[in-house]
């Protein structure tokens, strides 16, 4: 009993932790530039097959990681300076940018469908014995994907508190006129956050399938309804919100699956966001439905 | 407004006939003797996420219309195939399905339905008069009295029976069931779960996997803290990748028997991917066995090999794979139907399927196409004996033979390691599946 | 030449329920703002009640499909049930989802709900019978006098005059009081607010509208098909009826019309005409890809579709869509 629980606690924190490397690299995006990005998940896709041909030409997982996470910064900054300002500057307001986001993943999505063959890639790196605390069994790459993110956690946390660019960040997240008024430069800011951003979902792209061990053209596109629930549960723009909530999210799935059924198990963890929804919508939902700019 | 209305649509429609005009007179072309080219039209998932049934059935289809039309065709005409991709959805499967009738006059074979579009199709293609050689496992065409409908695939209970057969030679009585919760995965696990209670073996863990999820840890551990002697399992390959590789990383490895839906080359790709050296050792797939070495086994290689470039990648997987093997028998059956009736016309030929096909008293057995034809030039009645082995329609037109068990090592090869008989299949009586 | 009429026939059913599901939603996207990414659950509640009110007492586990709620009614009262169905939960999603919040947001919440619907469903077995979905759904009133073909052209006429009905009706709807106290709330939230409207409250009956609507389009479906899985309720297909709504005209009656024609039937059917390219599958990528382009060349180039609202003169409007 005490042991089925502490080991679907730990394997929670292990899918928790792939889900908040996601869900910090969405909700910064997200808050600051207001755009809902429905394409995230398949830009998650193209640094893993990025990474994935990396690691097919024989170059090490760590190597993989960076190839993934700038793939995902350089496609999302050409994505978001290139297309979505195109329809900002046109007069797009926030819905509107997230139906053009949602075409834009589906025309990347079935790219990489229409290039891959429709098949999925398996492959094997960083496999090595199970270690064993007490009731508790996992793999050194689970062990490596909870560092991973907790490292990036931290490196994420002291980025935006502690320097100036975070900072600005967060001043220009919080309140953009006043920040713009105060010399803050937007576009420079604008610019590190698709970065940011980008870099960190390519590189959960890349974490996704080391863990699974294959990709696929839906690789990230199933992932993502995990991803923007998580973020909007911990509050859109608060990478620590995200964090717990893909904590609270992954912990609730594998306890679910280990004491009730498997295939409620991710219903539970979507379930968290509806009743926190039904319960405290105030919580969830910080910032009311008042004119919200987009900041492209 | 409504002048651009209707522009718009008048454009459209233009473009739409001009099109099936090309269509239709590029098809002509084909034909070497000037006689209008046949279609078998494969009817399964083409796109989405059953798409391995497209590969599986373009795999077996297109080697056989190579090999016939290589022959001289039917009766004159050359074969041409013709993909109508149901998305394992009814409600996609229906205009696609009524497209081609309407666009083709000359379906002479559905390869196909799917179990999820079959509902739908089976009946308007029987009103239709148009054969099928359906896909479909579900036991409701157990008893089938459609004239049109034909089934050479074993229904779904009576692979889950052959793999508690199995798994009872080989002493295991407490199993781990784990399938997919995709339709392909929930069709065949009824079967799999009457044939435990049927054969008293004790069911320890039933989960159930949500497809591609990133990890399924507590399912493995839920498996494991089962003890299970074996795992009969099928998911789509890369749930099973996940499945089995975190199985594996948490030492919980047992063995494993899959259904046949398991044996094709993405699943056994993955979870040899999965399992690296251990696969081998581990896993049993339980497939409608393969024919020995008959000169019909010897032309399906033959054929396969000659149109590698057609088939899609890899070529050398379809030259075991049973389901590519069962559509190569149904194209032939129906081919020699057609040369033993003298007519391409489905509602005089579609008698003779089992004519053609069933063992009978006198007949000359035949193992190719050529073969056959030859044989009934000269006035002779036949009995193809199929790559997958004796043909035998019961009068609900199901035919289904032994079941093999067969290891692997990652490639599609199959390693025969003993054989589930119908006859011992149809003994074990199976209830709670129609 | 039967052969064409019986895909015709199919083409304008189709036709007919994708317009019944246009409706739906831009009454609730184009009048009330809200945008519907959880469609396709409230369409596919429909086609179960619809199918497990004809198909008759289950007959449990041990039967080759399970469901509840099994009865035996007579046409046309599957068709209510689904309607009524489509309500139901439509009020049930709505009593969390239709509060007030930011409108991507809802969005969201609405596409997860979606997806949770699904898992439920594939999950749970003696519902809907899982992932092998219901089959068997008998055609309603087949003892008519018609040949099978009359039966298709009869049937197809039934849905387009069900489409027709919802169709003035919505329309006449939209135009009365109400209609226009749901554009005030869409435009000017807060100015509406002011005004007295009770937002929630709106919203709530825009979106239990639409759920009926989409509950009834359903059971049209799952009557003419005779099967229903999940397999048939992808998220993709809200996607191409939003498509449509946009490529045709937000708001606008006549612009969901022609969006329909085109989208789901013209541009979906299409393909099947052209010569496939490539190995099996590259064409309907292809496809998917340039649907996708086309979408969002239509929001850049005519974001208020072919067939853009009629602004009424009487309100000005100096800034709104300069935002």
């Amino acid at each position: 009993m005490w042991a089925t629980l502490v080991s679907a606690i730990a394997f929670g924190v292990v899918l928790a932790s792939i889900i908040a490397i996601a869900a910090m690299g969405f909700t910064i995006q997200f808050g600051l530039t207001n755009v809902l990005n429905l394409s995230f998940g398949s830009i998650m896709t193209v640094g893993a097959f990025a990474a994935y041909l990396g690691l097919e030409q024989g170059i090490n997982a760590w190597y993989g990681l960076v190839v993934g996470g700038l793939t995902g910064a350089v496609v999302t900054l050409v994505l978001g300076r290139g297309v979505f300002r195109l329809y900002a500057r046109r007069g797009a307001k926030l819905f509107e940018m997230m139906m053009v986001t949602l075409g834009l993943g589906l025309v990347i999505d079935y790219t990489v469908q229409a290039i891959s063959r429709n098949n999925v890639y398996q492959f094997t790196v960083l496999q090595a014995a199970p270690l064993r605390f007490g009731p508790i069994i996992v793999t050194p790459t689970q062990l490596i994907v909870i560092a991973l993110g907790a490292a990036i956690f931290l490196a994420l946390e002291g980025l935006l508190r502690f320097s100036r660019i975070g900072k600005a960040l967060r001043a220009m997240a919080a309140e953009p006129s006043l920040a713009r008024s105060c010399g803050i430069r937007t576009g420079q800011v604008v610019i590190v956050t698709w970065l940011l951003s980008g870099f960190l979902c390519g590189l959960a792209g890349v974490v996704y399938i080391i863990n699974s061990q294959s990709v696929g053209y839906t690789t990230g596109q199933d992932f993502l309804p995990l991803v923007v629930a998580a973020a909007i549960l911990g509050g859109v723009g608060s990478p620590g919100g995200a964090a717990a909530a893909a904590l609270l999210m992954g912990v609730v799935t594998q306890v679910v699956a280990a004491f009730g059924s498997a295939e409620y198990s991710t219903v539970a963890g979507f379930g968290i966001l509806v009743v926190v929804l039904l319960t405290r919508p105030s919580s969830v939902l910080s910032r009311g439905s008042a004119e919200t700019r987009l900041t492209i | 407004m409504r002048i651009a209305i209707t522009k718009q649509l008048a454009i459209a429609a233009a473009v739409g006939l001009v099109i099936t005009g090309c269509a239709a007179t590029g098809g002509n072309g084909a034909g070497g003797s000037g006689k209008a080219p046949l279609t078998i039209a494969g009817v399964v998932a083409i796109t989405g996420s059953s798409s391995f049934e497209g590969q599986n059935q373009a795999g077996g289809i297109l080697p056989a219309i190579y090999a016939i039309d290589h022959q001289g065709g039917v009766l004159g005409h050359q074969i041409v195939y013709k993909g109508v991709d149901t998305r394992a959805d009814p409600a996609d499967a229906l205009p696609a399905m009524q497209q081609a009738m309407a666009t083709t006059n000359n379906i002479v074979l559905v390869a196909g339905p799917d179990t999820a579009s079959a509902p739908a199709l089976v009946p308007i293609l029987n009103q239709a008069k148009i054969p099928m050689t359906a896909v479909a496992g579900e036991s409701v065409y157990n008893h089938n009295t459609l004239p049109y409908f034909w089934r050479l695939f074993p229904p779904d209970s009576a692979n889950g029976t052959a793999m508690m057969l199995w798994a009872q030679r080989k002493g295991y009585t407490r199993i781990a069931t784990v399938f997919g919760t995709d339709s392909g995965s929930q069709g065949d696990l009824p079967g799999v779960l009457a044939s435990i209670k049927a054969l008293h073996a004790t069911l320890v863990a039933n989960v159930s996997l949500t497809p591609d999820q990133p990890s399924y840890l507590s399912s493995v551990r839920q498996v494991m803290a089962a003890h299970p002697q074996v795992i009969m399992t099928e998911s789509d390959a890369t749930t099973a990748g996940t499945f089995f590789g975190e199985l594996k990383q948490l030492g919980g490895l047992v063995p494993i028997i899959g259904t046949e839906a398991t044996f094709t080359a993405p699943w056994l790709k993955a979870v040899h991917g999965a399992l690296g050296s251990s696969f081998q050792k581990y896993y049993t797939g339980l497939i409608t066995a393969p024919s020995k070495t008959t000169p019909a086994v010897t032309a399906y290689e033959k054929a396969v090999t000659a149109d590698k470039s057609q088939v899609p990648s890899p070529w050398q997987s379809y030259l075991s794979n049973p389901f590519s093997i069962t559509y190569w028998d149904g194209v032939m059956v129906v081919a020699l139907a057609m040369v033993a009736a003298h007519s391409v016309s489905p509602a005089v030929f579609n008698s003779y399927i089992p004519k053609v096909a069933n063992p009978g008293p006198g007949k000359t057995i035949v193992y190719t196409y050529a073969q056959g034809v030859a044989a009934l030039k000269a006035g002779k009645q036949i009995q193809y004996f199929g790559a997958t082995g004796l043909i035998n329609f019961n009068q609900y037109h199901n035919s289904f033979g032994n079941q093999e068990a067969v290891g692997s090592n990652g490639g599609s090869q199959p390693v025969s390691l003993g054989t589930v008989t119908a006859k011992e299949i149809e003994a074990v009586s199976v209830s709670g599946v129609q | 030449m039967s052969a064409w009429s019986f895909y015709i026939s199919t083409l304008v059913v189709y036709f007919g329920v994708d317009l019944l599901s246009g409706i739906s939603l831009n009454l609730q996207y184009g009048y009330a703002g809200v945008i519907n990414f959880g469609y396709i659950i409230f369409q596919a509640v429909g086609a179960y009640a619809a199918a497990v009110v004809t198909l008759g007492p289950s007959g449990g586990a041990a039967s080759f499909q399970q469901y509840v709620f099994g009865a035996n009614l007579p046409f046309p009262l599957p068709l209510l049930v689904a309607a009524a169905a489509g309500a139901v939960l439509a009020a049930v999603v709505g009593a969390f989802s239709m509060r007030r919040m930011r409108r991507d947001y809802q969005a969201a919440v609405l596409l997860i709900v979606s997806l949770i619907a699904i898992q439920v469903v594939e999950a749970d077995v003696p519902l809907f019978n899982g992932s092998n979905g219901l089959t068997g759904v008998p055609r309603p009133l087949l003892w008519l006098p018609l040949s099978l073909q009359g039966y298709q052209w009869a049937y197809a006429a039934w849905v387009l005059a069900l489409g027709g009905a919802v169709y003035l009706l919505v329309r006449w709807l939209s135009h009365s009081p109400w209609g226009r106290a749901l554009r005030a709330m869409r435009d000017q939230e807060d100015a509406a607010t002011a005004l007295g409207l009770n937002i929630t409250a709106m919203r709530m009956q825009v979106f239990i509208i639409g759920g009926a609507i989409a509950g009834l389009s359903g059971g049209l479906l799952v009557e003419y098909i005779g099967a229903w899985s999940p397999d048939a309720w992808g998220y993709a297909e809200t996607f191409v009826i939003f498509t449509a709504i946009f490529v045709g005209g937000v708001g606008n009656y006549r612009g969901v019309l022609l969006g329909v024609l085109l989208v789901p039937i013209i541009f979906l059917e299409l393909p099947r005409f052209l010569p496939q390219i490539g190995y099996p599958g590259l064409t309907d990528s292809l496809e998917w890809i340039v649907i996708g382009l086309l979408w969002m060349l239509c929001l850049l180039l005519r974001p208020r579709g072919l067939l853009p609202e009629r602004r009424f003169l009487a309100r000005p409007e100096p800034t709104r869509d300069s935002a």
